[in-house]
């Protein structure tokens, strides 16, 4: 019997196409296109990145959540350090209206403040309104009146010495610069941003896990190439790198997918509290909370920054495995 | 070349399949393996190619003792040697041409830096027909053909092969055995394993005969 190439092989049929290699060169040119050596559906399969998707969706949620609620404490803080407030209570023996007058003209002659604006009466009881309720005629009550007064940012008075001639000037008058609100608000963000970035240590555990153990699946699944590609001459470094490019594609897949979703919650966060029950002033105050519960650049950069650390995660995870498990076998 | 000095192996705690294996191979020399079957040939190739250890003895190839040898230096050892396993280990997802051209892939090389070679190799070893053809569509003798063209595609130094003729008609063995006797006059060394008496007749080269775990040199 001799030899015939030719006529051993089988034909071409539209059935048996899917047994020749997708990656036949049009005319003699191969290009520098290579079929992956470890094929994606042996690495990476759907529920990962639908794991990993959650994962990058979680850390994207706390990530943006932290930084909106920082960008609205920082506001919060830096409106209250540019303003503070007199605050007088209610004598009946004296004229009230006169003696606002009478603090007001003392303030605006003062260094260092910009505005002196006292409030009306309604404006004072509208202040105690979320916690009285409006069914009571506040009017009727001793409420204390306040003057808001806007200082320099540029040079600020020295505000002990203001609050001293207050007190020394005006009976029952007292300056309040908001200082305690201010470390409250300050210990309640950096609470948040504490808890915040646990979150994300879990998450990034959680993935690091998860990685872990599907690169453990994935190089038993392809026991009999790693051998192969030992036998060709490859490095641990390529063996890694066929691995790891998978995982790399999949941590920026399901970063995106994870992160649009996220965005997507940010944007309408308000309205699916009105849909999930909430009244209108839920929505205020999560905007008082938040702000406008809407990211600006850096919030996106942020997410963005979410998107490659999982990503760069999933690589470095993949690799790390790869180099054990190798280094176990040439052990 | 090659240096084994009192080599022994055994598999876990099962009996030794070789022992006291003594011997010296200069480059550019050809030899045939033989020995009767389990008499522990492709045992001999593995350790040769590194792929197991000795239990004891010394392994020299290419000058360095590959007995105690880290993966990145044993990965550009491999790249020096070909091998051709008995049982082809194609990678069925990738075409007959991928699959000869994976030891230049590996190195880092474009396949434009190679096309052409893997593409006359392939057309010499008559699988120019069937070069998109995956591992799975091809018949025996096929696969036994691209496992060897994959085996010397990048010119190696020294060639391994186990049973290369095993699964091939006559001719195409005659001509596989020529294209080892090229590489050979080449410089390349080679050590084949084969039952085929029949072609070490007609191929007249020194053999290495294995009979219980021990090694004989013959002409």
């Amino acid at each position: 019997m001799t030899f015939q190439p030719n006529n051993s092989a089988p034909p071409v049929t539209p059935a048996s196409k899917e047994l020749y290699s997708p990656s036949r060169p049009k005319e003699r040119g191969w290009g520098n296109q290579h079929t992956p050596i470890v094929q994606a559906k042996s690495v990476t399969g759907s529920s990962l990145v639908v794991v990993i998707s959650i994962m990058c969706f979680l850390a994207s949620l706390t990530a943006g959540g932290v930084y909106l609620i920082n960008q609205s404490a920082a506001a919060w803080t830096d409106n209250i350090a540019s303003e503070v407030t007199v605050q007088i209570s209610i004598n009946r023996t004296e004229n009230i209206e006169d003696k606002l007058s009478k603090i007001s003209f003392f303030l605006t002659n003062q260094p260092g403040i910009t505005g002196v604006r006292p409030l009306p009466l309604d404006e004072s009881a509208d202040l105690l309104e979320p916690w009285l309720g409006d069914g009571a005629n506040l009017k009727d009550l001793p409420i204390p009146r306040l003057i808001a007064v806007e200082l320099d940012r540029e040079s600020k008075p020295n505000l002990d010495k203001l609050r001293s001639d207050i007190k020394k000037n005006f009976k029952n008058a007292t300056l309040d610069d908001h200082r305690r609100w201010q470390s409250q608000i300050q210990t309640v963000t950096r609470s948040m941003a504490l808890a915040g970035l646990a979150v994300l240590i879990l998450v990034g555990l959680a993935t690091t896990a998860v990685i872990v153990s599907a690169t453990r699946s994935a190089m038993s699944s392809n026991r009999e190439i790693v051998e192969v590609l030992h036998f060709v001459g490859a490095t641990d470094r390529f063996i890694a790198r066929e691995f790891e490019r998978h995982f790399l594609s999949l941590g920026i897949r399901s970063g995106l997918v994870g992160a649009t979703g996220s965005l997507i919650v940010f944007i309408f966060m308000p309205f699916f509290m009105r849909v999930l029950g909430g009244s209108n002033m839920t929505s205020a105050e999560v905007r008082r909370l938040l702000g406008t519960a809407a990211l600006d650049l850096p919030g996106f950069i942020l997410l963005g920054i979410v998107v490659v650390v999982i990503a760069a995660l999933c690589m470095l995870t993949t690799r790390y495995g790869v180099y054990r498990i190798l280094n176990s076998q040439h052990h | 070349m090659i240096r084994l000095e009192n080599v022994a192996l055994r598999y876990g705690r099962g009996p030794e399949i070789l022992r006291d294996v003594n011997f010296h191979l200069r480059p550019g020399s050809l030899h045939f393996l033989t020995g009767p079957s389990g008499s522990g040939k492709t045992s001999l190739l593995r350790l040769l190619f590194m792929s197991i250890q000795p239990t004891r003895g010394l392994i020299h190839l290419f000058g360095q003792n590959v007995t105690r040898i880290t993966p990145s230096r044993r990965a550009d050892l491999r790249r020096r040697i070909g091998i051709v396993f008995q049982d082809f280990r194609l990678l069925d997802h990738l075409s007959t041409w991928e699959n000869v051209a994976l030891p230049l892939r590996v190195t880092g090389k474009k396949p434009n830096d190679y096309q052409e070679d893997v593409t006359d190799l392939l057309q010499w070893v008559g699988l120019g027909e069937r070069m998109y053809a995956l591992s799975p569509v091809l018949s025996g003798g096929e696969k036994q053909r691209a496992a060897i063209a994959r085996a010397v595609i990048g010119k190696p130094e020294l060639l391994l092969a186990d049973e290369p003729t095993g699964n091939v008609d006559p001719q195409m063995a005659r001509r596989l055995l020529r294209l080892f006797i090229e590489l050979n006059r080449l410089g390349t060394s080679v050590i084949i394993a084969t039952h085929d008496h029949q072609l070490m007749q007609q191929f007249q080269a020194p053999r290495l005969e294995l009979h219980d775990g021990r090694i004989h040199q013959v002409g």
